[in-house]
């Protein structure tokens, strides 16, 4: 088989190749081909190859090129070739999976900045889809936050989640009453219209927090409150808010 | 609304446009996102491909949270050729059932804990058309259908 392969290498790298540029790529396979071809273990042989002429053509390529192989040389291993390709793409398919899982961890990471815009107020951006596991993530980062800056008002903005069905509704209200719980307030804006007619639908409701139509609303809230709250303090020490601080 | 026996109905996979196995939580918002960009092909309007998502969410969460395992399937009616479109999806499982539909459509019913429980009552108000048949220890199916508004 070696020797039709070498004698017909050209003929059929043209049949084999889409354009000039598969031409080595095909070449270089059928060269190693080859030379592993009279050996035993053909298929374990077989693996490299298959993955470096991967690296040129698409897997559907690939596998008309075993079938085209399989019609032009008598006895070509093709159920080798084939699970050969298989394995490979086993292979590529699993190194896919752990990268997907690690983008997973860097966006957790990423999308979920407290930042701390003005004395006692925290700015929550909701970016993106929340599942379960960011949510918590989340949900304990803020609180973690605002007991550690002792913040007044938290301002949770929601214009990057373009979907909020039941189960971020409910999450958003669990985070609202835990934040509550910690004495501070909730100012939520962001809501955009077609979400807004879909939450009636659904039957959410944020009453227990001060809505707002923009972030420069909340934001002018938000000061207005923990400043209020100072003032008090200044005008009359003794009454009131002592207890708080 | 006829009352068929779980076992009466006969999903044909060839029939629907798009198949969505759900299996894990990323499959949620993976047919989530399907749905949605399904719903944008065919020109539905933008709150209603917000409804359409949503209730493709609400779905897959339900199979995922108690059935574990099933599919949603999805595919584009018409009478004629661009003419009373609608889009219906269809949630299938073999999971457990639901023991009592009347309840868990009433809203604030859930045997899960951390729930509010509005899942399907508010999927059926998000919908024209809505049909649960669902037998204890078999599996449920869900049958929605979104109209298309004219413009």
């Amino acid at each position: 088989m070696k020797d039709v392969i070498i004698s017909k290498l050209g003929e059929l790298v043209d049949e084999l190749a889409k354009d000039d540029g598969q031409k080595k790529a095909w070449e270089d396979f059928l060269v190693d081909f080859a030379g592993v071809c009279e050996k035993a273990g053909i298929k374990e042989e077989l693996k490299t190859s298959v993955s470096n002429l991967l690296q040129h053509i698409s897997e559907k390529e690939m596998s008309d090129g075993i079938g085209l192989l399989h019609t032009k040389i008598d006895n070509f291993p093709a159920v080798d070739a084939y699970k050969a390709l298989i394995e490979v793409l086993g292979q590529k398919n699993d190194e896919n999976l752990v990268r997907i899982a690690e983008l997973r961890d860097v966006l957790s990471e990423l999308a979920t900045p407290i930042i701390r815009l003005w004395q006692d107020v925290l700015l929550v951006p909701v970016i993106g889809t929340l599942d379960s596991q960011r949510a918590q993530n989340m949900a304990e980062k803020l609180l973690e936050s605002i007991s550690n800056i002792r913040s007044k008002v938290v301002i949770v903005d929601v214009t990057g989640v373009n979907m909020i069905d039941t189960i971020v509704g409910e999450f958003l209200i669990e985070m609202f009453s835990a934040v509550k719980l910690l004495g501070s307030d909730v100012v939520l804006t962001g809501i955009k219209p077609d979400i807004a007619h879909t939450l009636v639908k659904l039957g959410i409701d944020f009453d227990m927090v001060v809505i707002k139509r923009d972030l420069e609303s909340a934001l002018k809230y938000a000061i207005s409150l923990s400043t209020k709250d100072t003032e008090k303090k200044l005008v009359n020490p003794k009454r009131g808010d002592t207890d708080e601080e | 609304m006829d009352d068929k026996n779980f076992d009466d109905i006969v999903i044909n996979v060839h029939d629907y446009d798009m198949v969505l196995k759900i299996k894990d939580e990323s499959d949620i918002a993976v047919s989530r996102q399907m749905a949605k960009s399904f719903a944008q092909k065919n020109n539905f309007s933008l709150a209603d491909i917000t409804k359409i998502a949503t209730t493709v969410s609400e779905l897959s969460r339900n199979i995922y949270r108690y059935a574990k395992e099933g599919q949603i399937y999805i595919k584009k009616k018409e009478k004629e050729l661009d003419k009373d479109v609608s889009i219906e999806i269809v949630a299938y499982d073999r999971g457990p059932g639901i023991e009592n539909v009347e309840r868990a459509l009433a809203g604030g019913y859930t045997t899960s804990e951390r729930s509010l429980g509005l899942g399907l009552s508010g999927v059926k108000r998000l919908m024209d058309r809505f049909y649960i048949v669902s037998e204890v220890g078999k599996g449920t199916i869900v049958v929605l259908e979104k109209r298309r508004r004219g413009f």
